[in-house]
């Protein structure tokens, strides 16, 4: 029976999206974390009687047809990107980045991933690191008698040495966009990598045109709300519960035929 | 005498197809855009079953079609810019490797050349072609009437399109919709597009689960008419036979 296998397409459908929609609550207080939707499409459908087709040699057609769909899978997840709000930190490294772009970040094997996560650190050398002690791209080396820094809103770094009136230029962060930015590949640890579909980065000062300013002393917020997370997680197990009543239903139907016997 | 069994035969064959379209509607009543389908059945006279008493009418039951209900699904909030709901009748119209294809679900996203399309990367339809987007230019907006524009400046329009018959449209998998017909659909000026929204699928679980408790319970009961016509037939042969 078709309703069987149909049931369990849904059941699995929205196992996947209890998966995401618990996915986005764990990292509802991650650093520059975007929300991760489950996207639903029907399958295929099989036609019994095709619309269209001529029912009679008078030329009448069948104005509908039979057409019994397979059920439902999930496409992909979607990152919902969002801006998240701006939490104050004061800790001078964290930066906010308002509007689009995605901070540079040298990977250790070489390759440059994105960020939106922006508390920084400086490394031993007095380089602005990642948390994960990764670099930032291109690179800002803050001098050791630096006794404070201020990145400005177009991200330039500014450095303030004992008894030198005028700050020092230390160094500039630029911001990378891409064209869509909701396809770029998760790596885990707040970094993203390029992918096909996000298309090639473009990179540029904050502050220029269509990119985003930095906010020191912020970091941004994940953009996951909870009351519409929670909302989400109760239709999905409503549906998952529906989908296992048509299982037990069409098992039903099976087990009266089955039972015919003469 | 058969004729009970093959008319109930014809009654199982239905309510198992509107079991699957009912599990395919609940599968689905979390698919954005989604339309609630509804088995139609009609009655099939056959020829009259001549008995000792006179001909008697037989009428079988036969699947007539898929009847598509368009009524437009409940809009919920998502905040992301190219999720677009409608509300009217309209269809957006998407342009796949198989032809044109229409359909009601708005979550579109950039191709990495600025391209407007599908989840599945096919192209949405403007008013003359495919939309080109630069994100760079700023937030876009979208109004009710689906023209795009950035920075205060017109860069595009989303097409909406409204068919004079609903019922030429036939699903094709992936939210999209096909025209089985020679109509062109045309420019739809009374639907709103909604930027930031989507719309629901209009499944009502309570109705889809009522309809399944009553097709269950009907097959049951078919199942009990087969049964009890069988078991006819079992103590025809047993008394009939028996000699005297």
């Amino acid at each position: 029976m078709q309703a069987l296998r149909t049931a369990a397409t849904g059941m699995s459908a929205q196992q996947l999206n209890v998966e995401v929609i618990s996915n986005n609550i764990a990292n509802m207080n991650t650093v520059g974390f975007k929300r991760q939707r489950a996207e639903f499409q029907d399958l295929l459908y099989q036609s019994l009687e095709r619309a269209g087709t001529q029912s009679s040699d008078q030329g009448t057609v069948v104005p509908t047809g039979v057409q019994i769909g397979g059920g439902v899978k999930a496409g992909s997840t979607y990152r919902i990107t969002t801006q998240g709000t701006a939490t104050r930190t004061d800790n001078r490294y964290d930066v906010a980045i308002q509007g689009r772009g995605y901070l540079q970040v040298l990977l250790p094997s070489g390759e440059t991933a994105y960020t939106r996560a922006g508390n920084l650190a400086l490394n031993d050398q007095g380089q602005m690191v990642t948390e994960d002690g990764y670099l930032v791209q291109p690179q800002v080396t803050v001098p050791q008698d630096a006794v404070d820094i201020t990145i400005s809103k177009t991200g330039q770094v500014q450095a303030t040495k004992e008894g030198v009136a005028a700050p020092e230029v230390v160094g500039q962060l630029e911001l990378a966009n891409f064209i869509n930015e909701a396809g770029l590949e998760a790596i885990g640890d707040n970094l993203f990598m390029q992918s096909g579909s996000s298309g090639e980065p473009i990179t540029g000062n904050p502050g220029a045109t269509g990119f985003g300013t930095l906010l020191q002393g912020y970091t941004e917020a994940s953009n996951v709300d909870a009351v519409s997370e929670i909302t989400a997680l109760i239709v999905a197990q409503r549906a998952y519960e529906m989908n296992s009543k048509v299982i037990t239903t069409a098992d039903e139907m099976l087990q009266a035929a089955n039972q015919v016997k003469s | 005498m058969d004729n009970t069994l093959y008319v109930s035969l014809s009654r199982q064959m239905t309510l198992r197809r509107e079991m699957d379209i009912i599990a395919n509607n609940i599968a689905n009543a979390d698919t954005t855009g989604f339309k609630v389908e509804n088995l139609m059945v009609r009655t099939e006279p056959a020829r009259p079953a001549h008995m000792s008493d006179g001909p008697n009418p037989v009428k079988f039951v036969l699947d007539d079609g898929v009847a598509r209900d368009f009524t437009q699904g409940s809009m919920r909030a998502t905040g992301a810019a190219f999720d677009l709901g409608i509300e009217g009748k309209g269809f957006f119209k998407v342009d796949t490797a198989a032809g044109d294809r229409f359909t009601r679900d708005g979550r579109f996203t950039l191709s990495p050349e600025g391209k407007l399309t599908t989840q599945d990367g096919d192209a949405v339809q403007g008013e003359s072609g495919e939309i080109i987007l630069d994100p760079a230019k700023g937030p876009v907006a979208i109004a009710q009437d689906g023209t795009i524009s950035q920075a205060g400046e017109k860069v595009g329009k989303v097409g909406v399109f409204l068919f004079d018959d609903r019922s030429v449209l036939a699903k094709d998998r992936g939210n999209l919709l096909k025209n089985t017909s020679n109509a062109e659909p045309n420019p739809d000026t009374a639907s709103r597009v909604r930027q930031g929204m989507l719309e629901g699928s209009n499944v009502n679980p309570i109705l889809q689960i009522t309809r399944m408790i009553e097709v269950s319970r009907a097959y049951e009961s078919v199942v009990r008419t087969i049964e009890n016509t069988a078991d006819l037939s079992k103590r025809a042969v047993e008394r009939l036979g028996r000699v005297a």
